[in-house]
């Protein structure tokens, strides 16, 4: 009997994923030993420090050469290991914010924070999956960790009814995923995605319908997990309904790691098919969802809502960076310079790691933003109101600058960074997707973002107008400080305007980072 | 005509038989057990077929935890005999409807089917299904989507606990 050889080296990239199931362990076996009135502060801190210590394993990881590991399972690649490091920061953020939002409501709980890090892990996991059983089971840990956490807290209609929703909506996508898997599968006779690309070009002679078909059910599966139109309508009423730190998590980690898996499937897969499907499959996936995103983001007066739409807007401009990774044939005006061209390589490489850089920046700086944003959303709401639904109204944020200047000031930052203002970490990012978008030849696409994130400018300064330019309303609500949500409001207002202007370290690791296995 | 043909016809019989019960019988308990004795039927074909870990898990996992749901189920709704037969509602139509489509293309299908099994891949090895090569790929080559479902059972456990529990 030959037994392949798998060693100790193999769970190496599992780390981060590992340290994360650790914690949540101990926040769940420790739950066990409290009373109910027992002090609950240490389980926001230990997630904390799970996630930096995850965060920091993962950059260690990022400087390994790219290497498939469990016979090609899974892998090892700078790319997954700086998403596991944006993951974490979104962990870590999301669970700052929960402190004073479950302590509000009486529901601090270890279950709480160890579904966060089991979703978190599952995150991790899903960016190393090289396979498409592994890639899927992963894929259920982290939505079954979020569902739950969805429905963490039910009074009221709209938990439920959020839970519900994304529950059976979720389940639906995961087996049209599944079964987009199984059809490729059948053509294939193989489920790794390493070894798929050459039966495929063969299979795409003789059965194309199937290969079609496939292919197109996988990527519908991806687009519902990243809220792209048409397959966008459970978000708003989900991120309204969720528990608001829940809804930082879903926003930044869900459909990061969804990002990341979608670009290692068709990049891989996408070898062996006709590189015009893809191209078309998301170009057209991109242009409705910008454009779909922002329209319908811009009559909201609930600003949760307003952060549900406006996160799928931001799909849309990471769908332009991902059509830009399936154009074959670069645009004649090639970028030359810049620190692109070192790296070496033929156009092509450059333009795709370009993209692939892009969108890992986007997803940095969506993470920093957004979940800042709905921590200071969650920071203003209150229990009693939200079932009247004007818990998120624009009002609350009337007067914010007189009373609040730092979390206004804060405020500020974020719905800048969202808008792609400068000097903002948002802005560095979208001329990043933008940029390698116009290198390939994408111009129209890029034209329609530009424009379309001009139009959502007008939905984020106007929280801008109601916190500097709106009096306080008469009889408003005391405003409590609670340290997590200021240290979450801290550490992403620094994050937001520093990485704006000078990226640092940052883009040393985002050079490194723009390398898939296996490309 | 071997003892294997004789089984085989035997439990093909009687797996048709219960799962003609399981539509027939009129009250929810009956066609419960009628399921459960079409799986053990089933379960014979799988044997039959070499296929013995399938059989043994089909067992366990269907005739034994799953159809215990079934029935916890039905006892909890305290379902009665079905009261109506025979009216033709919308739903009976598009069922019935749904169902003689699918034994259509089901019949083409199988018309289809070549009279010689075709030479899909390489042949299955003589160990193909026991219980031991199972094992063998498991820790092996599936390791990592096995300890991932691991973890995925563990967060399934957890969040059903904390979705049911009424006390936040």
């Amino acid at each position: 009997m030959t037994l392949p050889n798998i060693t100790l080296a193999d769970f190496l990239p599992l780390l981060p994923a590992l340290i994360m199931v650790v914690g949540a362990s101990i926040l769940l076996l420790s739950e066990v030993f409290l009373s109910s009135s027992a002090s609950r502060g240490y389980q926001a801190v230990l997630t904390v420090a799970t996630a930096v210590a995850s965060g920091l394993t993962a950059l260690g990881l990022m400087f390994e050469p790219p290497h498939a590991v469990f016979l090609g399972y899974g892998v090892l690649d700078p790319f997954s290991s700086f998403l596991t490091l944006v993951v974490c920061v979104g962990l870590a953020l999301a669970a700052l914010a929960s402190v004073s939002f479950l302590r509000k409501r009486g529901a601090e709980r270890g279950e709480f924070y160890a579904l966060m890090l089991f979703a978190s892990a599952g995150m991790s996991l899903l960016a190393m999956s090289a396979e498409f059983i592994t890639l899927f089971v992963n894929l259920e840990v982290l939505s079954v960790a979020t569902y739950a956490l969805t429905a963490y807290l039910r009074r009221g209609t709209r938990p439920s009814e959020a839970g519900f929703k994304y529950f059976i909506l979720g389940a639906f996508s995961s087996a049209v995923l599944l079964y987009g898997t199984a059809l490729l599968y059948g053509a294939t006779g193989t489920t790794k995605l390493a070894d798929m690309a050459g039966p495929l070009s063969q299979a795409l002679a003789t059965a194309p319908a199937l290969v079609y078909t496939g292919a197109i059910l996988v990527a519908a599966g991806f687009a519902f997990k990243v809220a792209a139109v048409p397959f966008h309508m459970w978000t708003p009423d989900v991120y309204e309904g969720a528990p608001t730190p829940v809804t930082a998590l879903m926003s930044a980690g869900v459909k990061a790691a969804a990002f990341a898996a979608m670009v290692r499937v068709f990049l891989t897969v996408g070898k062996g098919m006709d590189p015009h499907m893809p191209l078309a499959l998301f170009s057209t996936l991109a242009l409705l969802t910008m454009v779909v995103g922002n329209l319908l983001a811009i009559p909201q007066r609930n600003v949760k809502r307003m952060l549900a739409y406006s996160s799928i807007a931001h799909a849309g401009y990471l769908l332009l960076g991902v059509a830009a990774l399936f154009v074959t044939a670069p645009g004649e005006h090639f970028r030359i310079l810049g620190a692109s061209a070192l790296t070496g390589g033929t156009p092509l490489d450059v333009a795709r790691s370009d993209a692939l850089r892009g969108i890992l920046y986007y997803l940095l700086a969506y993470t920093f933003s957004a979940v800042g944003a709905f921590a200071l959303v969650s920071a203003l709401e209150r229990r009693e109101d939200e079932d009247k639904g004007t818990a998120w109204d624009l009002e609350r944020f009337s007067g914010l600058a007189q009373r609040r200047p730092g979390w206004a000031f804060a405020m500020t930052a974020f719905m800048l960074s969202l808008g792609g203002i400068p000097p903002t970490i948002g802005f560095m990012s979208k001329l990043l997707i933008f940029q390698s978008a116009i290198d390939v030849g994408l111009v129209g696409l890029t034209i329609v973002a530009v424009l379309s994130s001009a139009a959502g400018v007008y939905y984020y300064l106007r929280v801008v107008v109601y916190m500097f330019m709106r009096p306080v309303p008469e009889g408003a609500q005391t405003l409590e400080r609670s340290w997590g949500t200021e240290v979450a409001l801290v550490i992403s207002t620094v994050a937001v305007v520093l990485l704006g202007i000078i990226p640092g370290r940052v883009s040393e690791w985002l050079a490194h980072a723009g390398t898939l296995f296996g490309q | 005509m071997n003892v294997e043909l004789v089984l085989f016809g035997a439990f093909a019989l009687l797996t048709l038989l219960s799962a003609g019960l399981v539509i027939l019988a009129r009250s929810p308990i009956n066609s419960a057990m009628a399921l459960v004795s079409t799986f053990f039927f089933l379960a014979g074909i799988y044997v039959l077929l070499w296929a013995h870990t399938v059989a043994v898990v089909q067992v366990l996992v269907y005739a034994g935890a799953i159809m215990v749901l079934f029935l916890f189920v039905i006892m909890l709704l305290n379902l009665g005999e079905s009261a109506h037969r025979g009216k033709p509602t919308l739903s009976r139509i598009l069922g019935g409807a749904s169902a003689v489509g699918l034994l259509g293309v089901l019949g083409i299908t199988l018309s289809r089917v070549p009279a010689q099994p075709a030479n899909l891949g390489p042949q299955a090895q003589a160990t193909f299904g026991t219980m031991a090569s199972i094992g063998q790929s498991i820790f092996t080559q599936w390791l990592l989507p096995f300890e991932a479902v691991s973890l995925l059972l563990l967060v399934a456990m957890v969040g059903a606990v904390v979705v049911a529990k009424s006390r936040i």
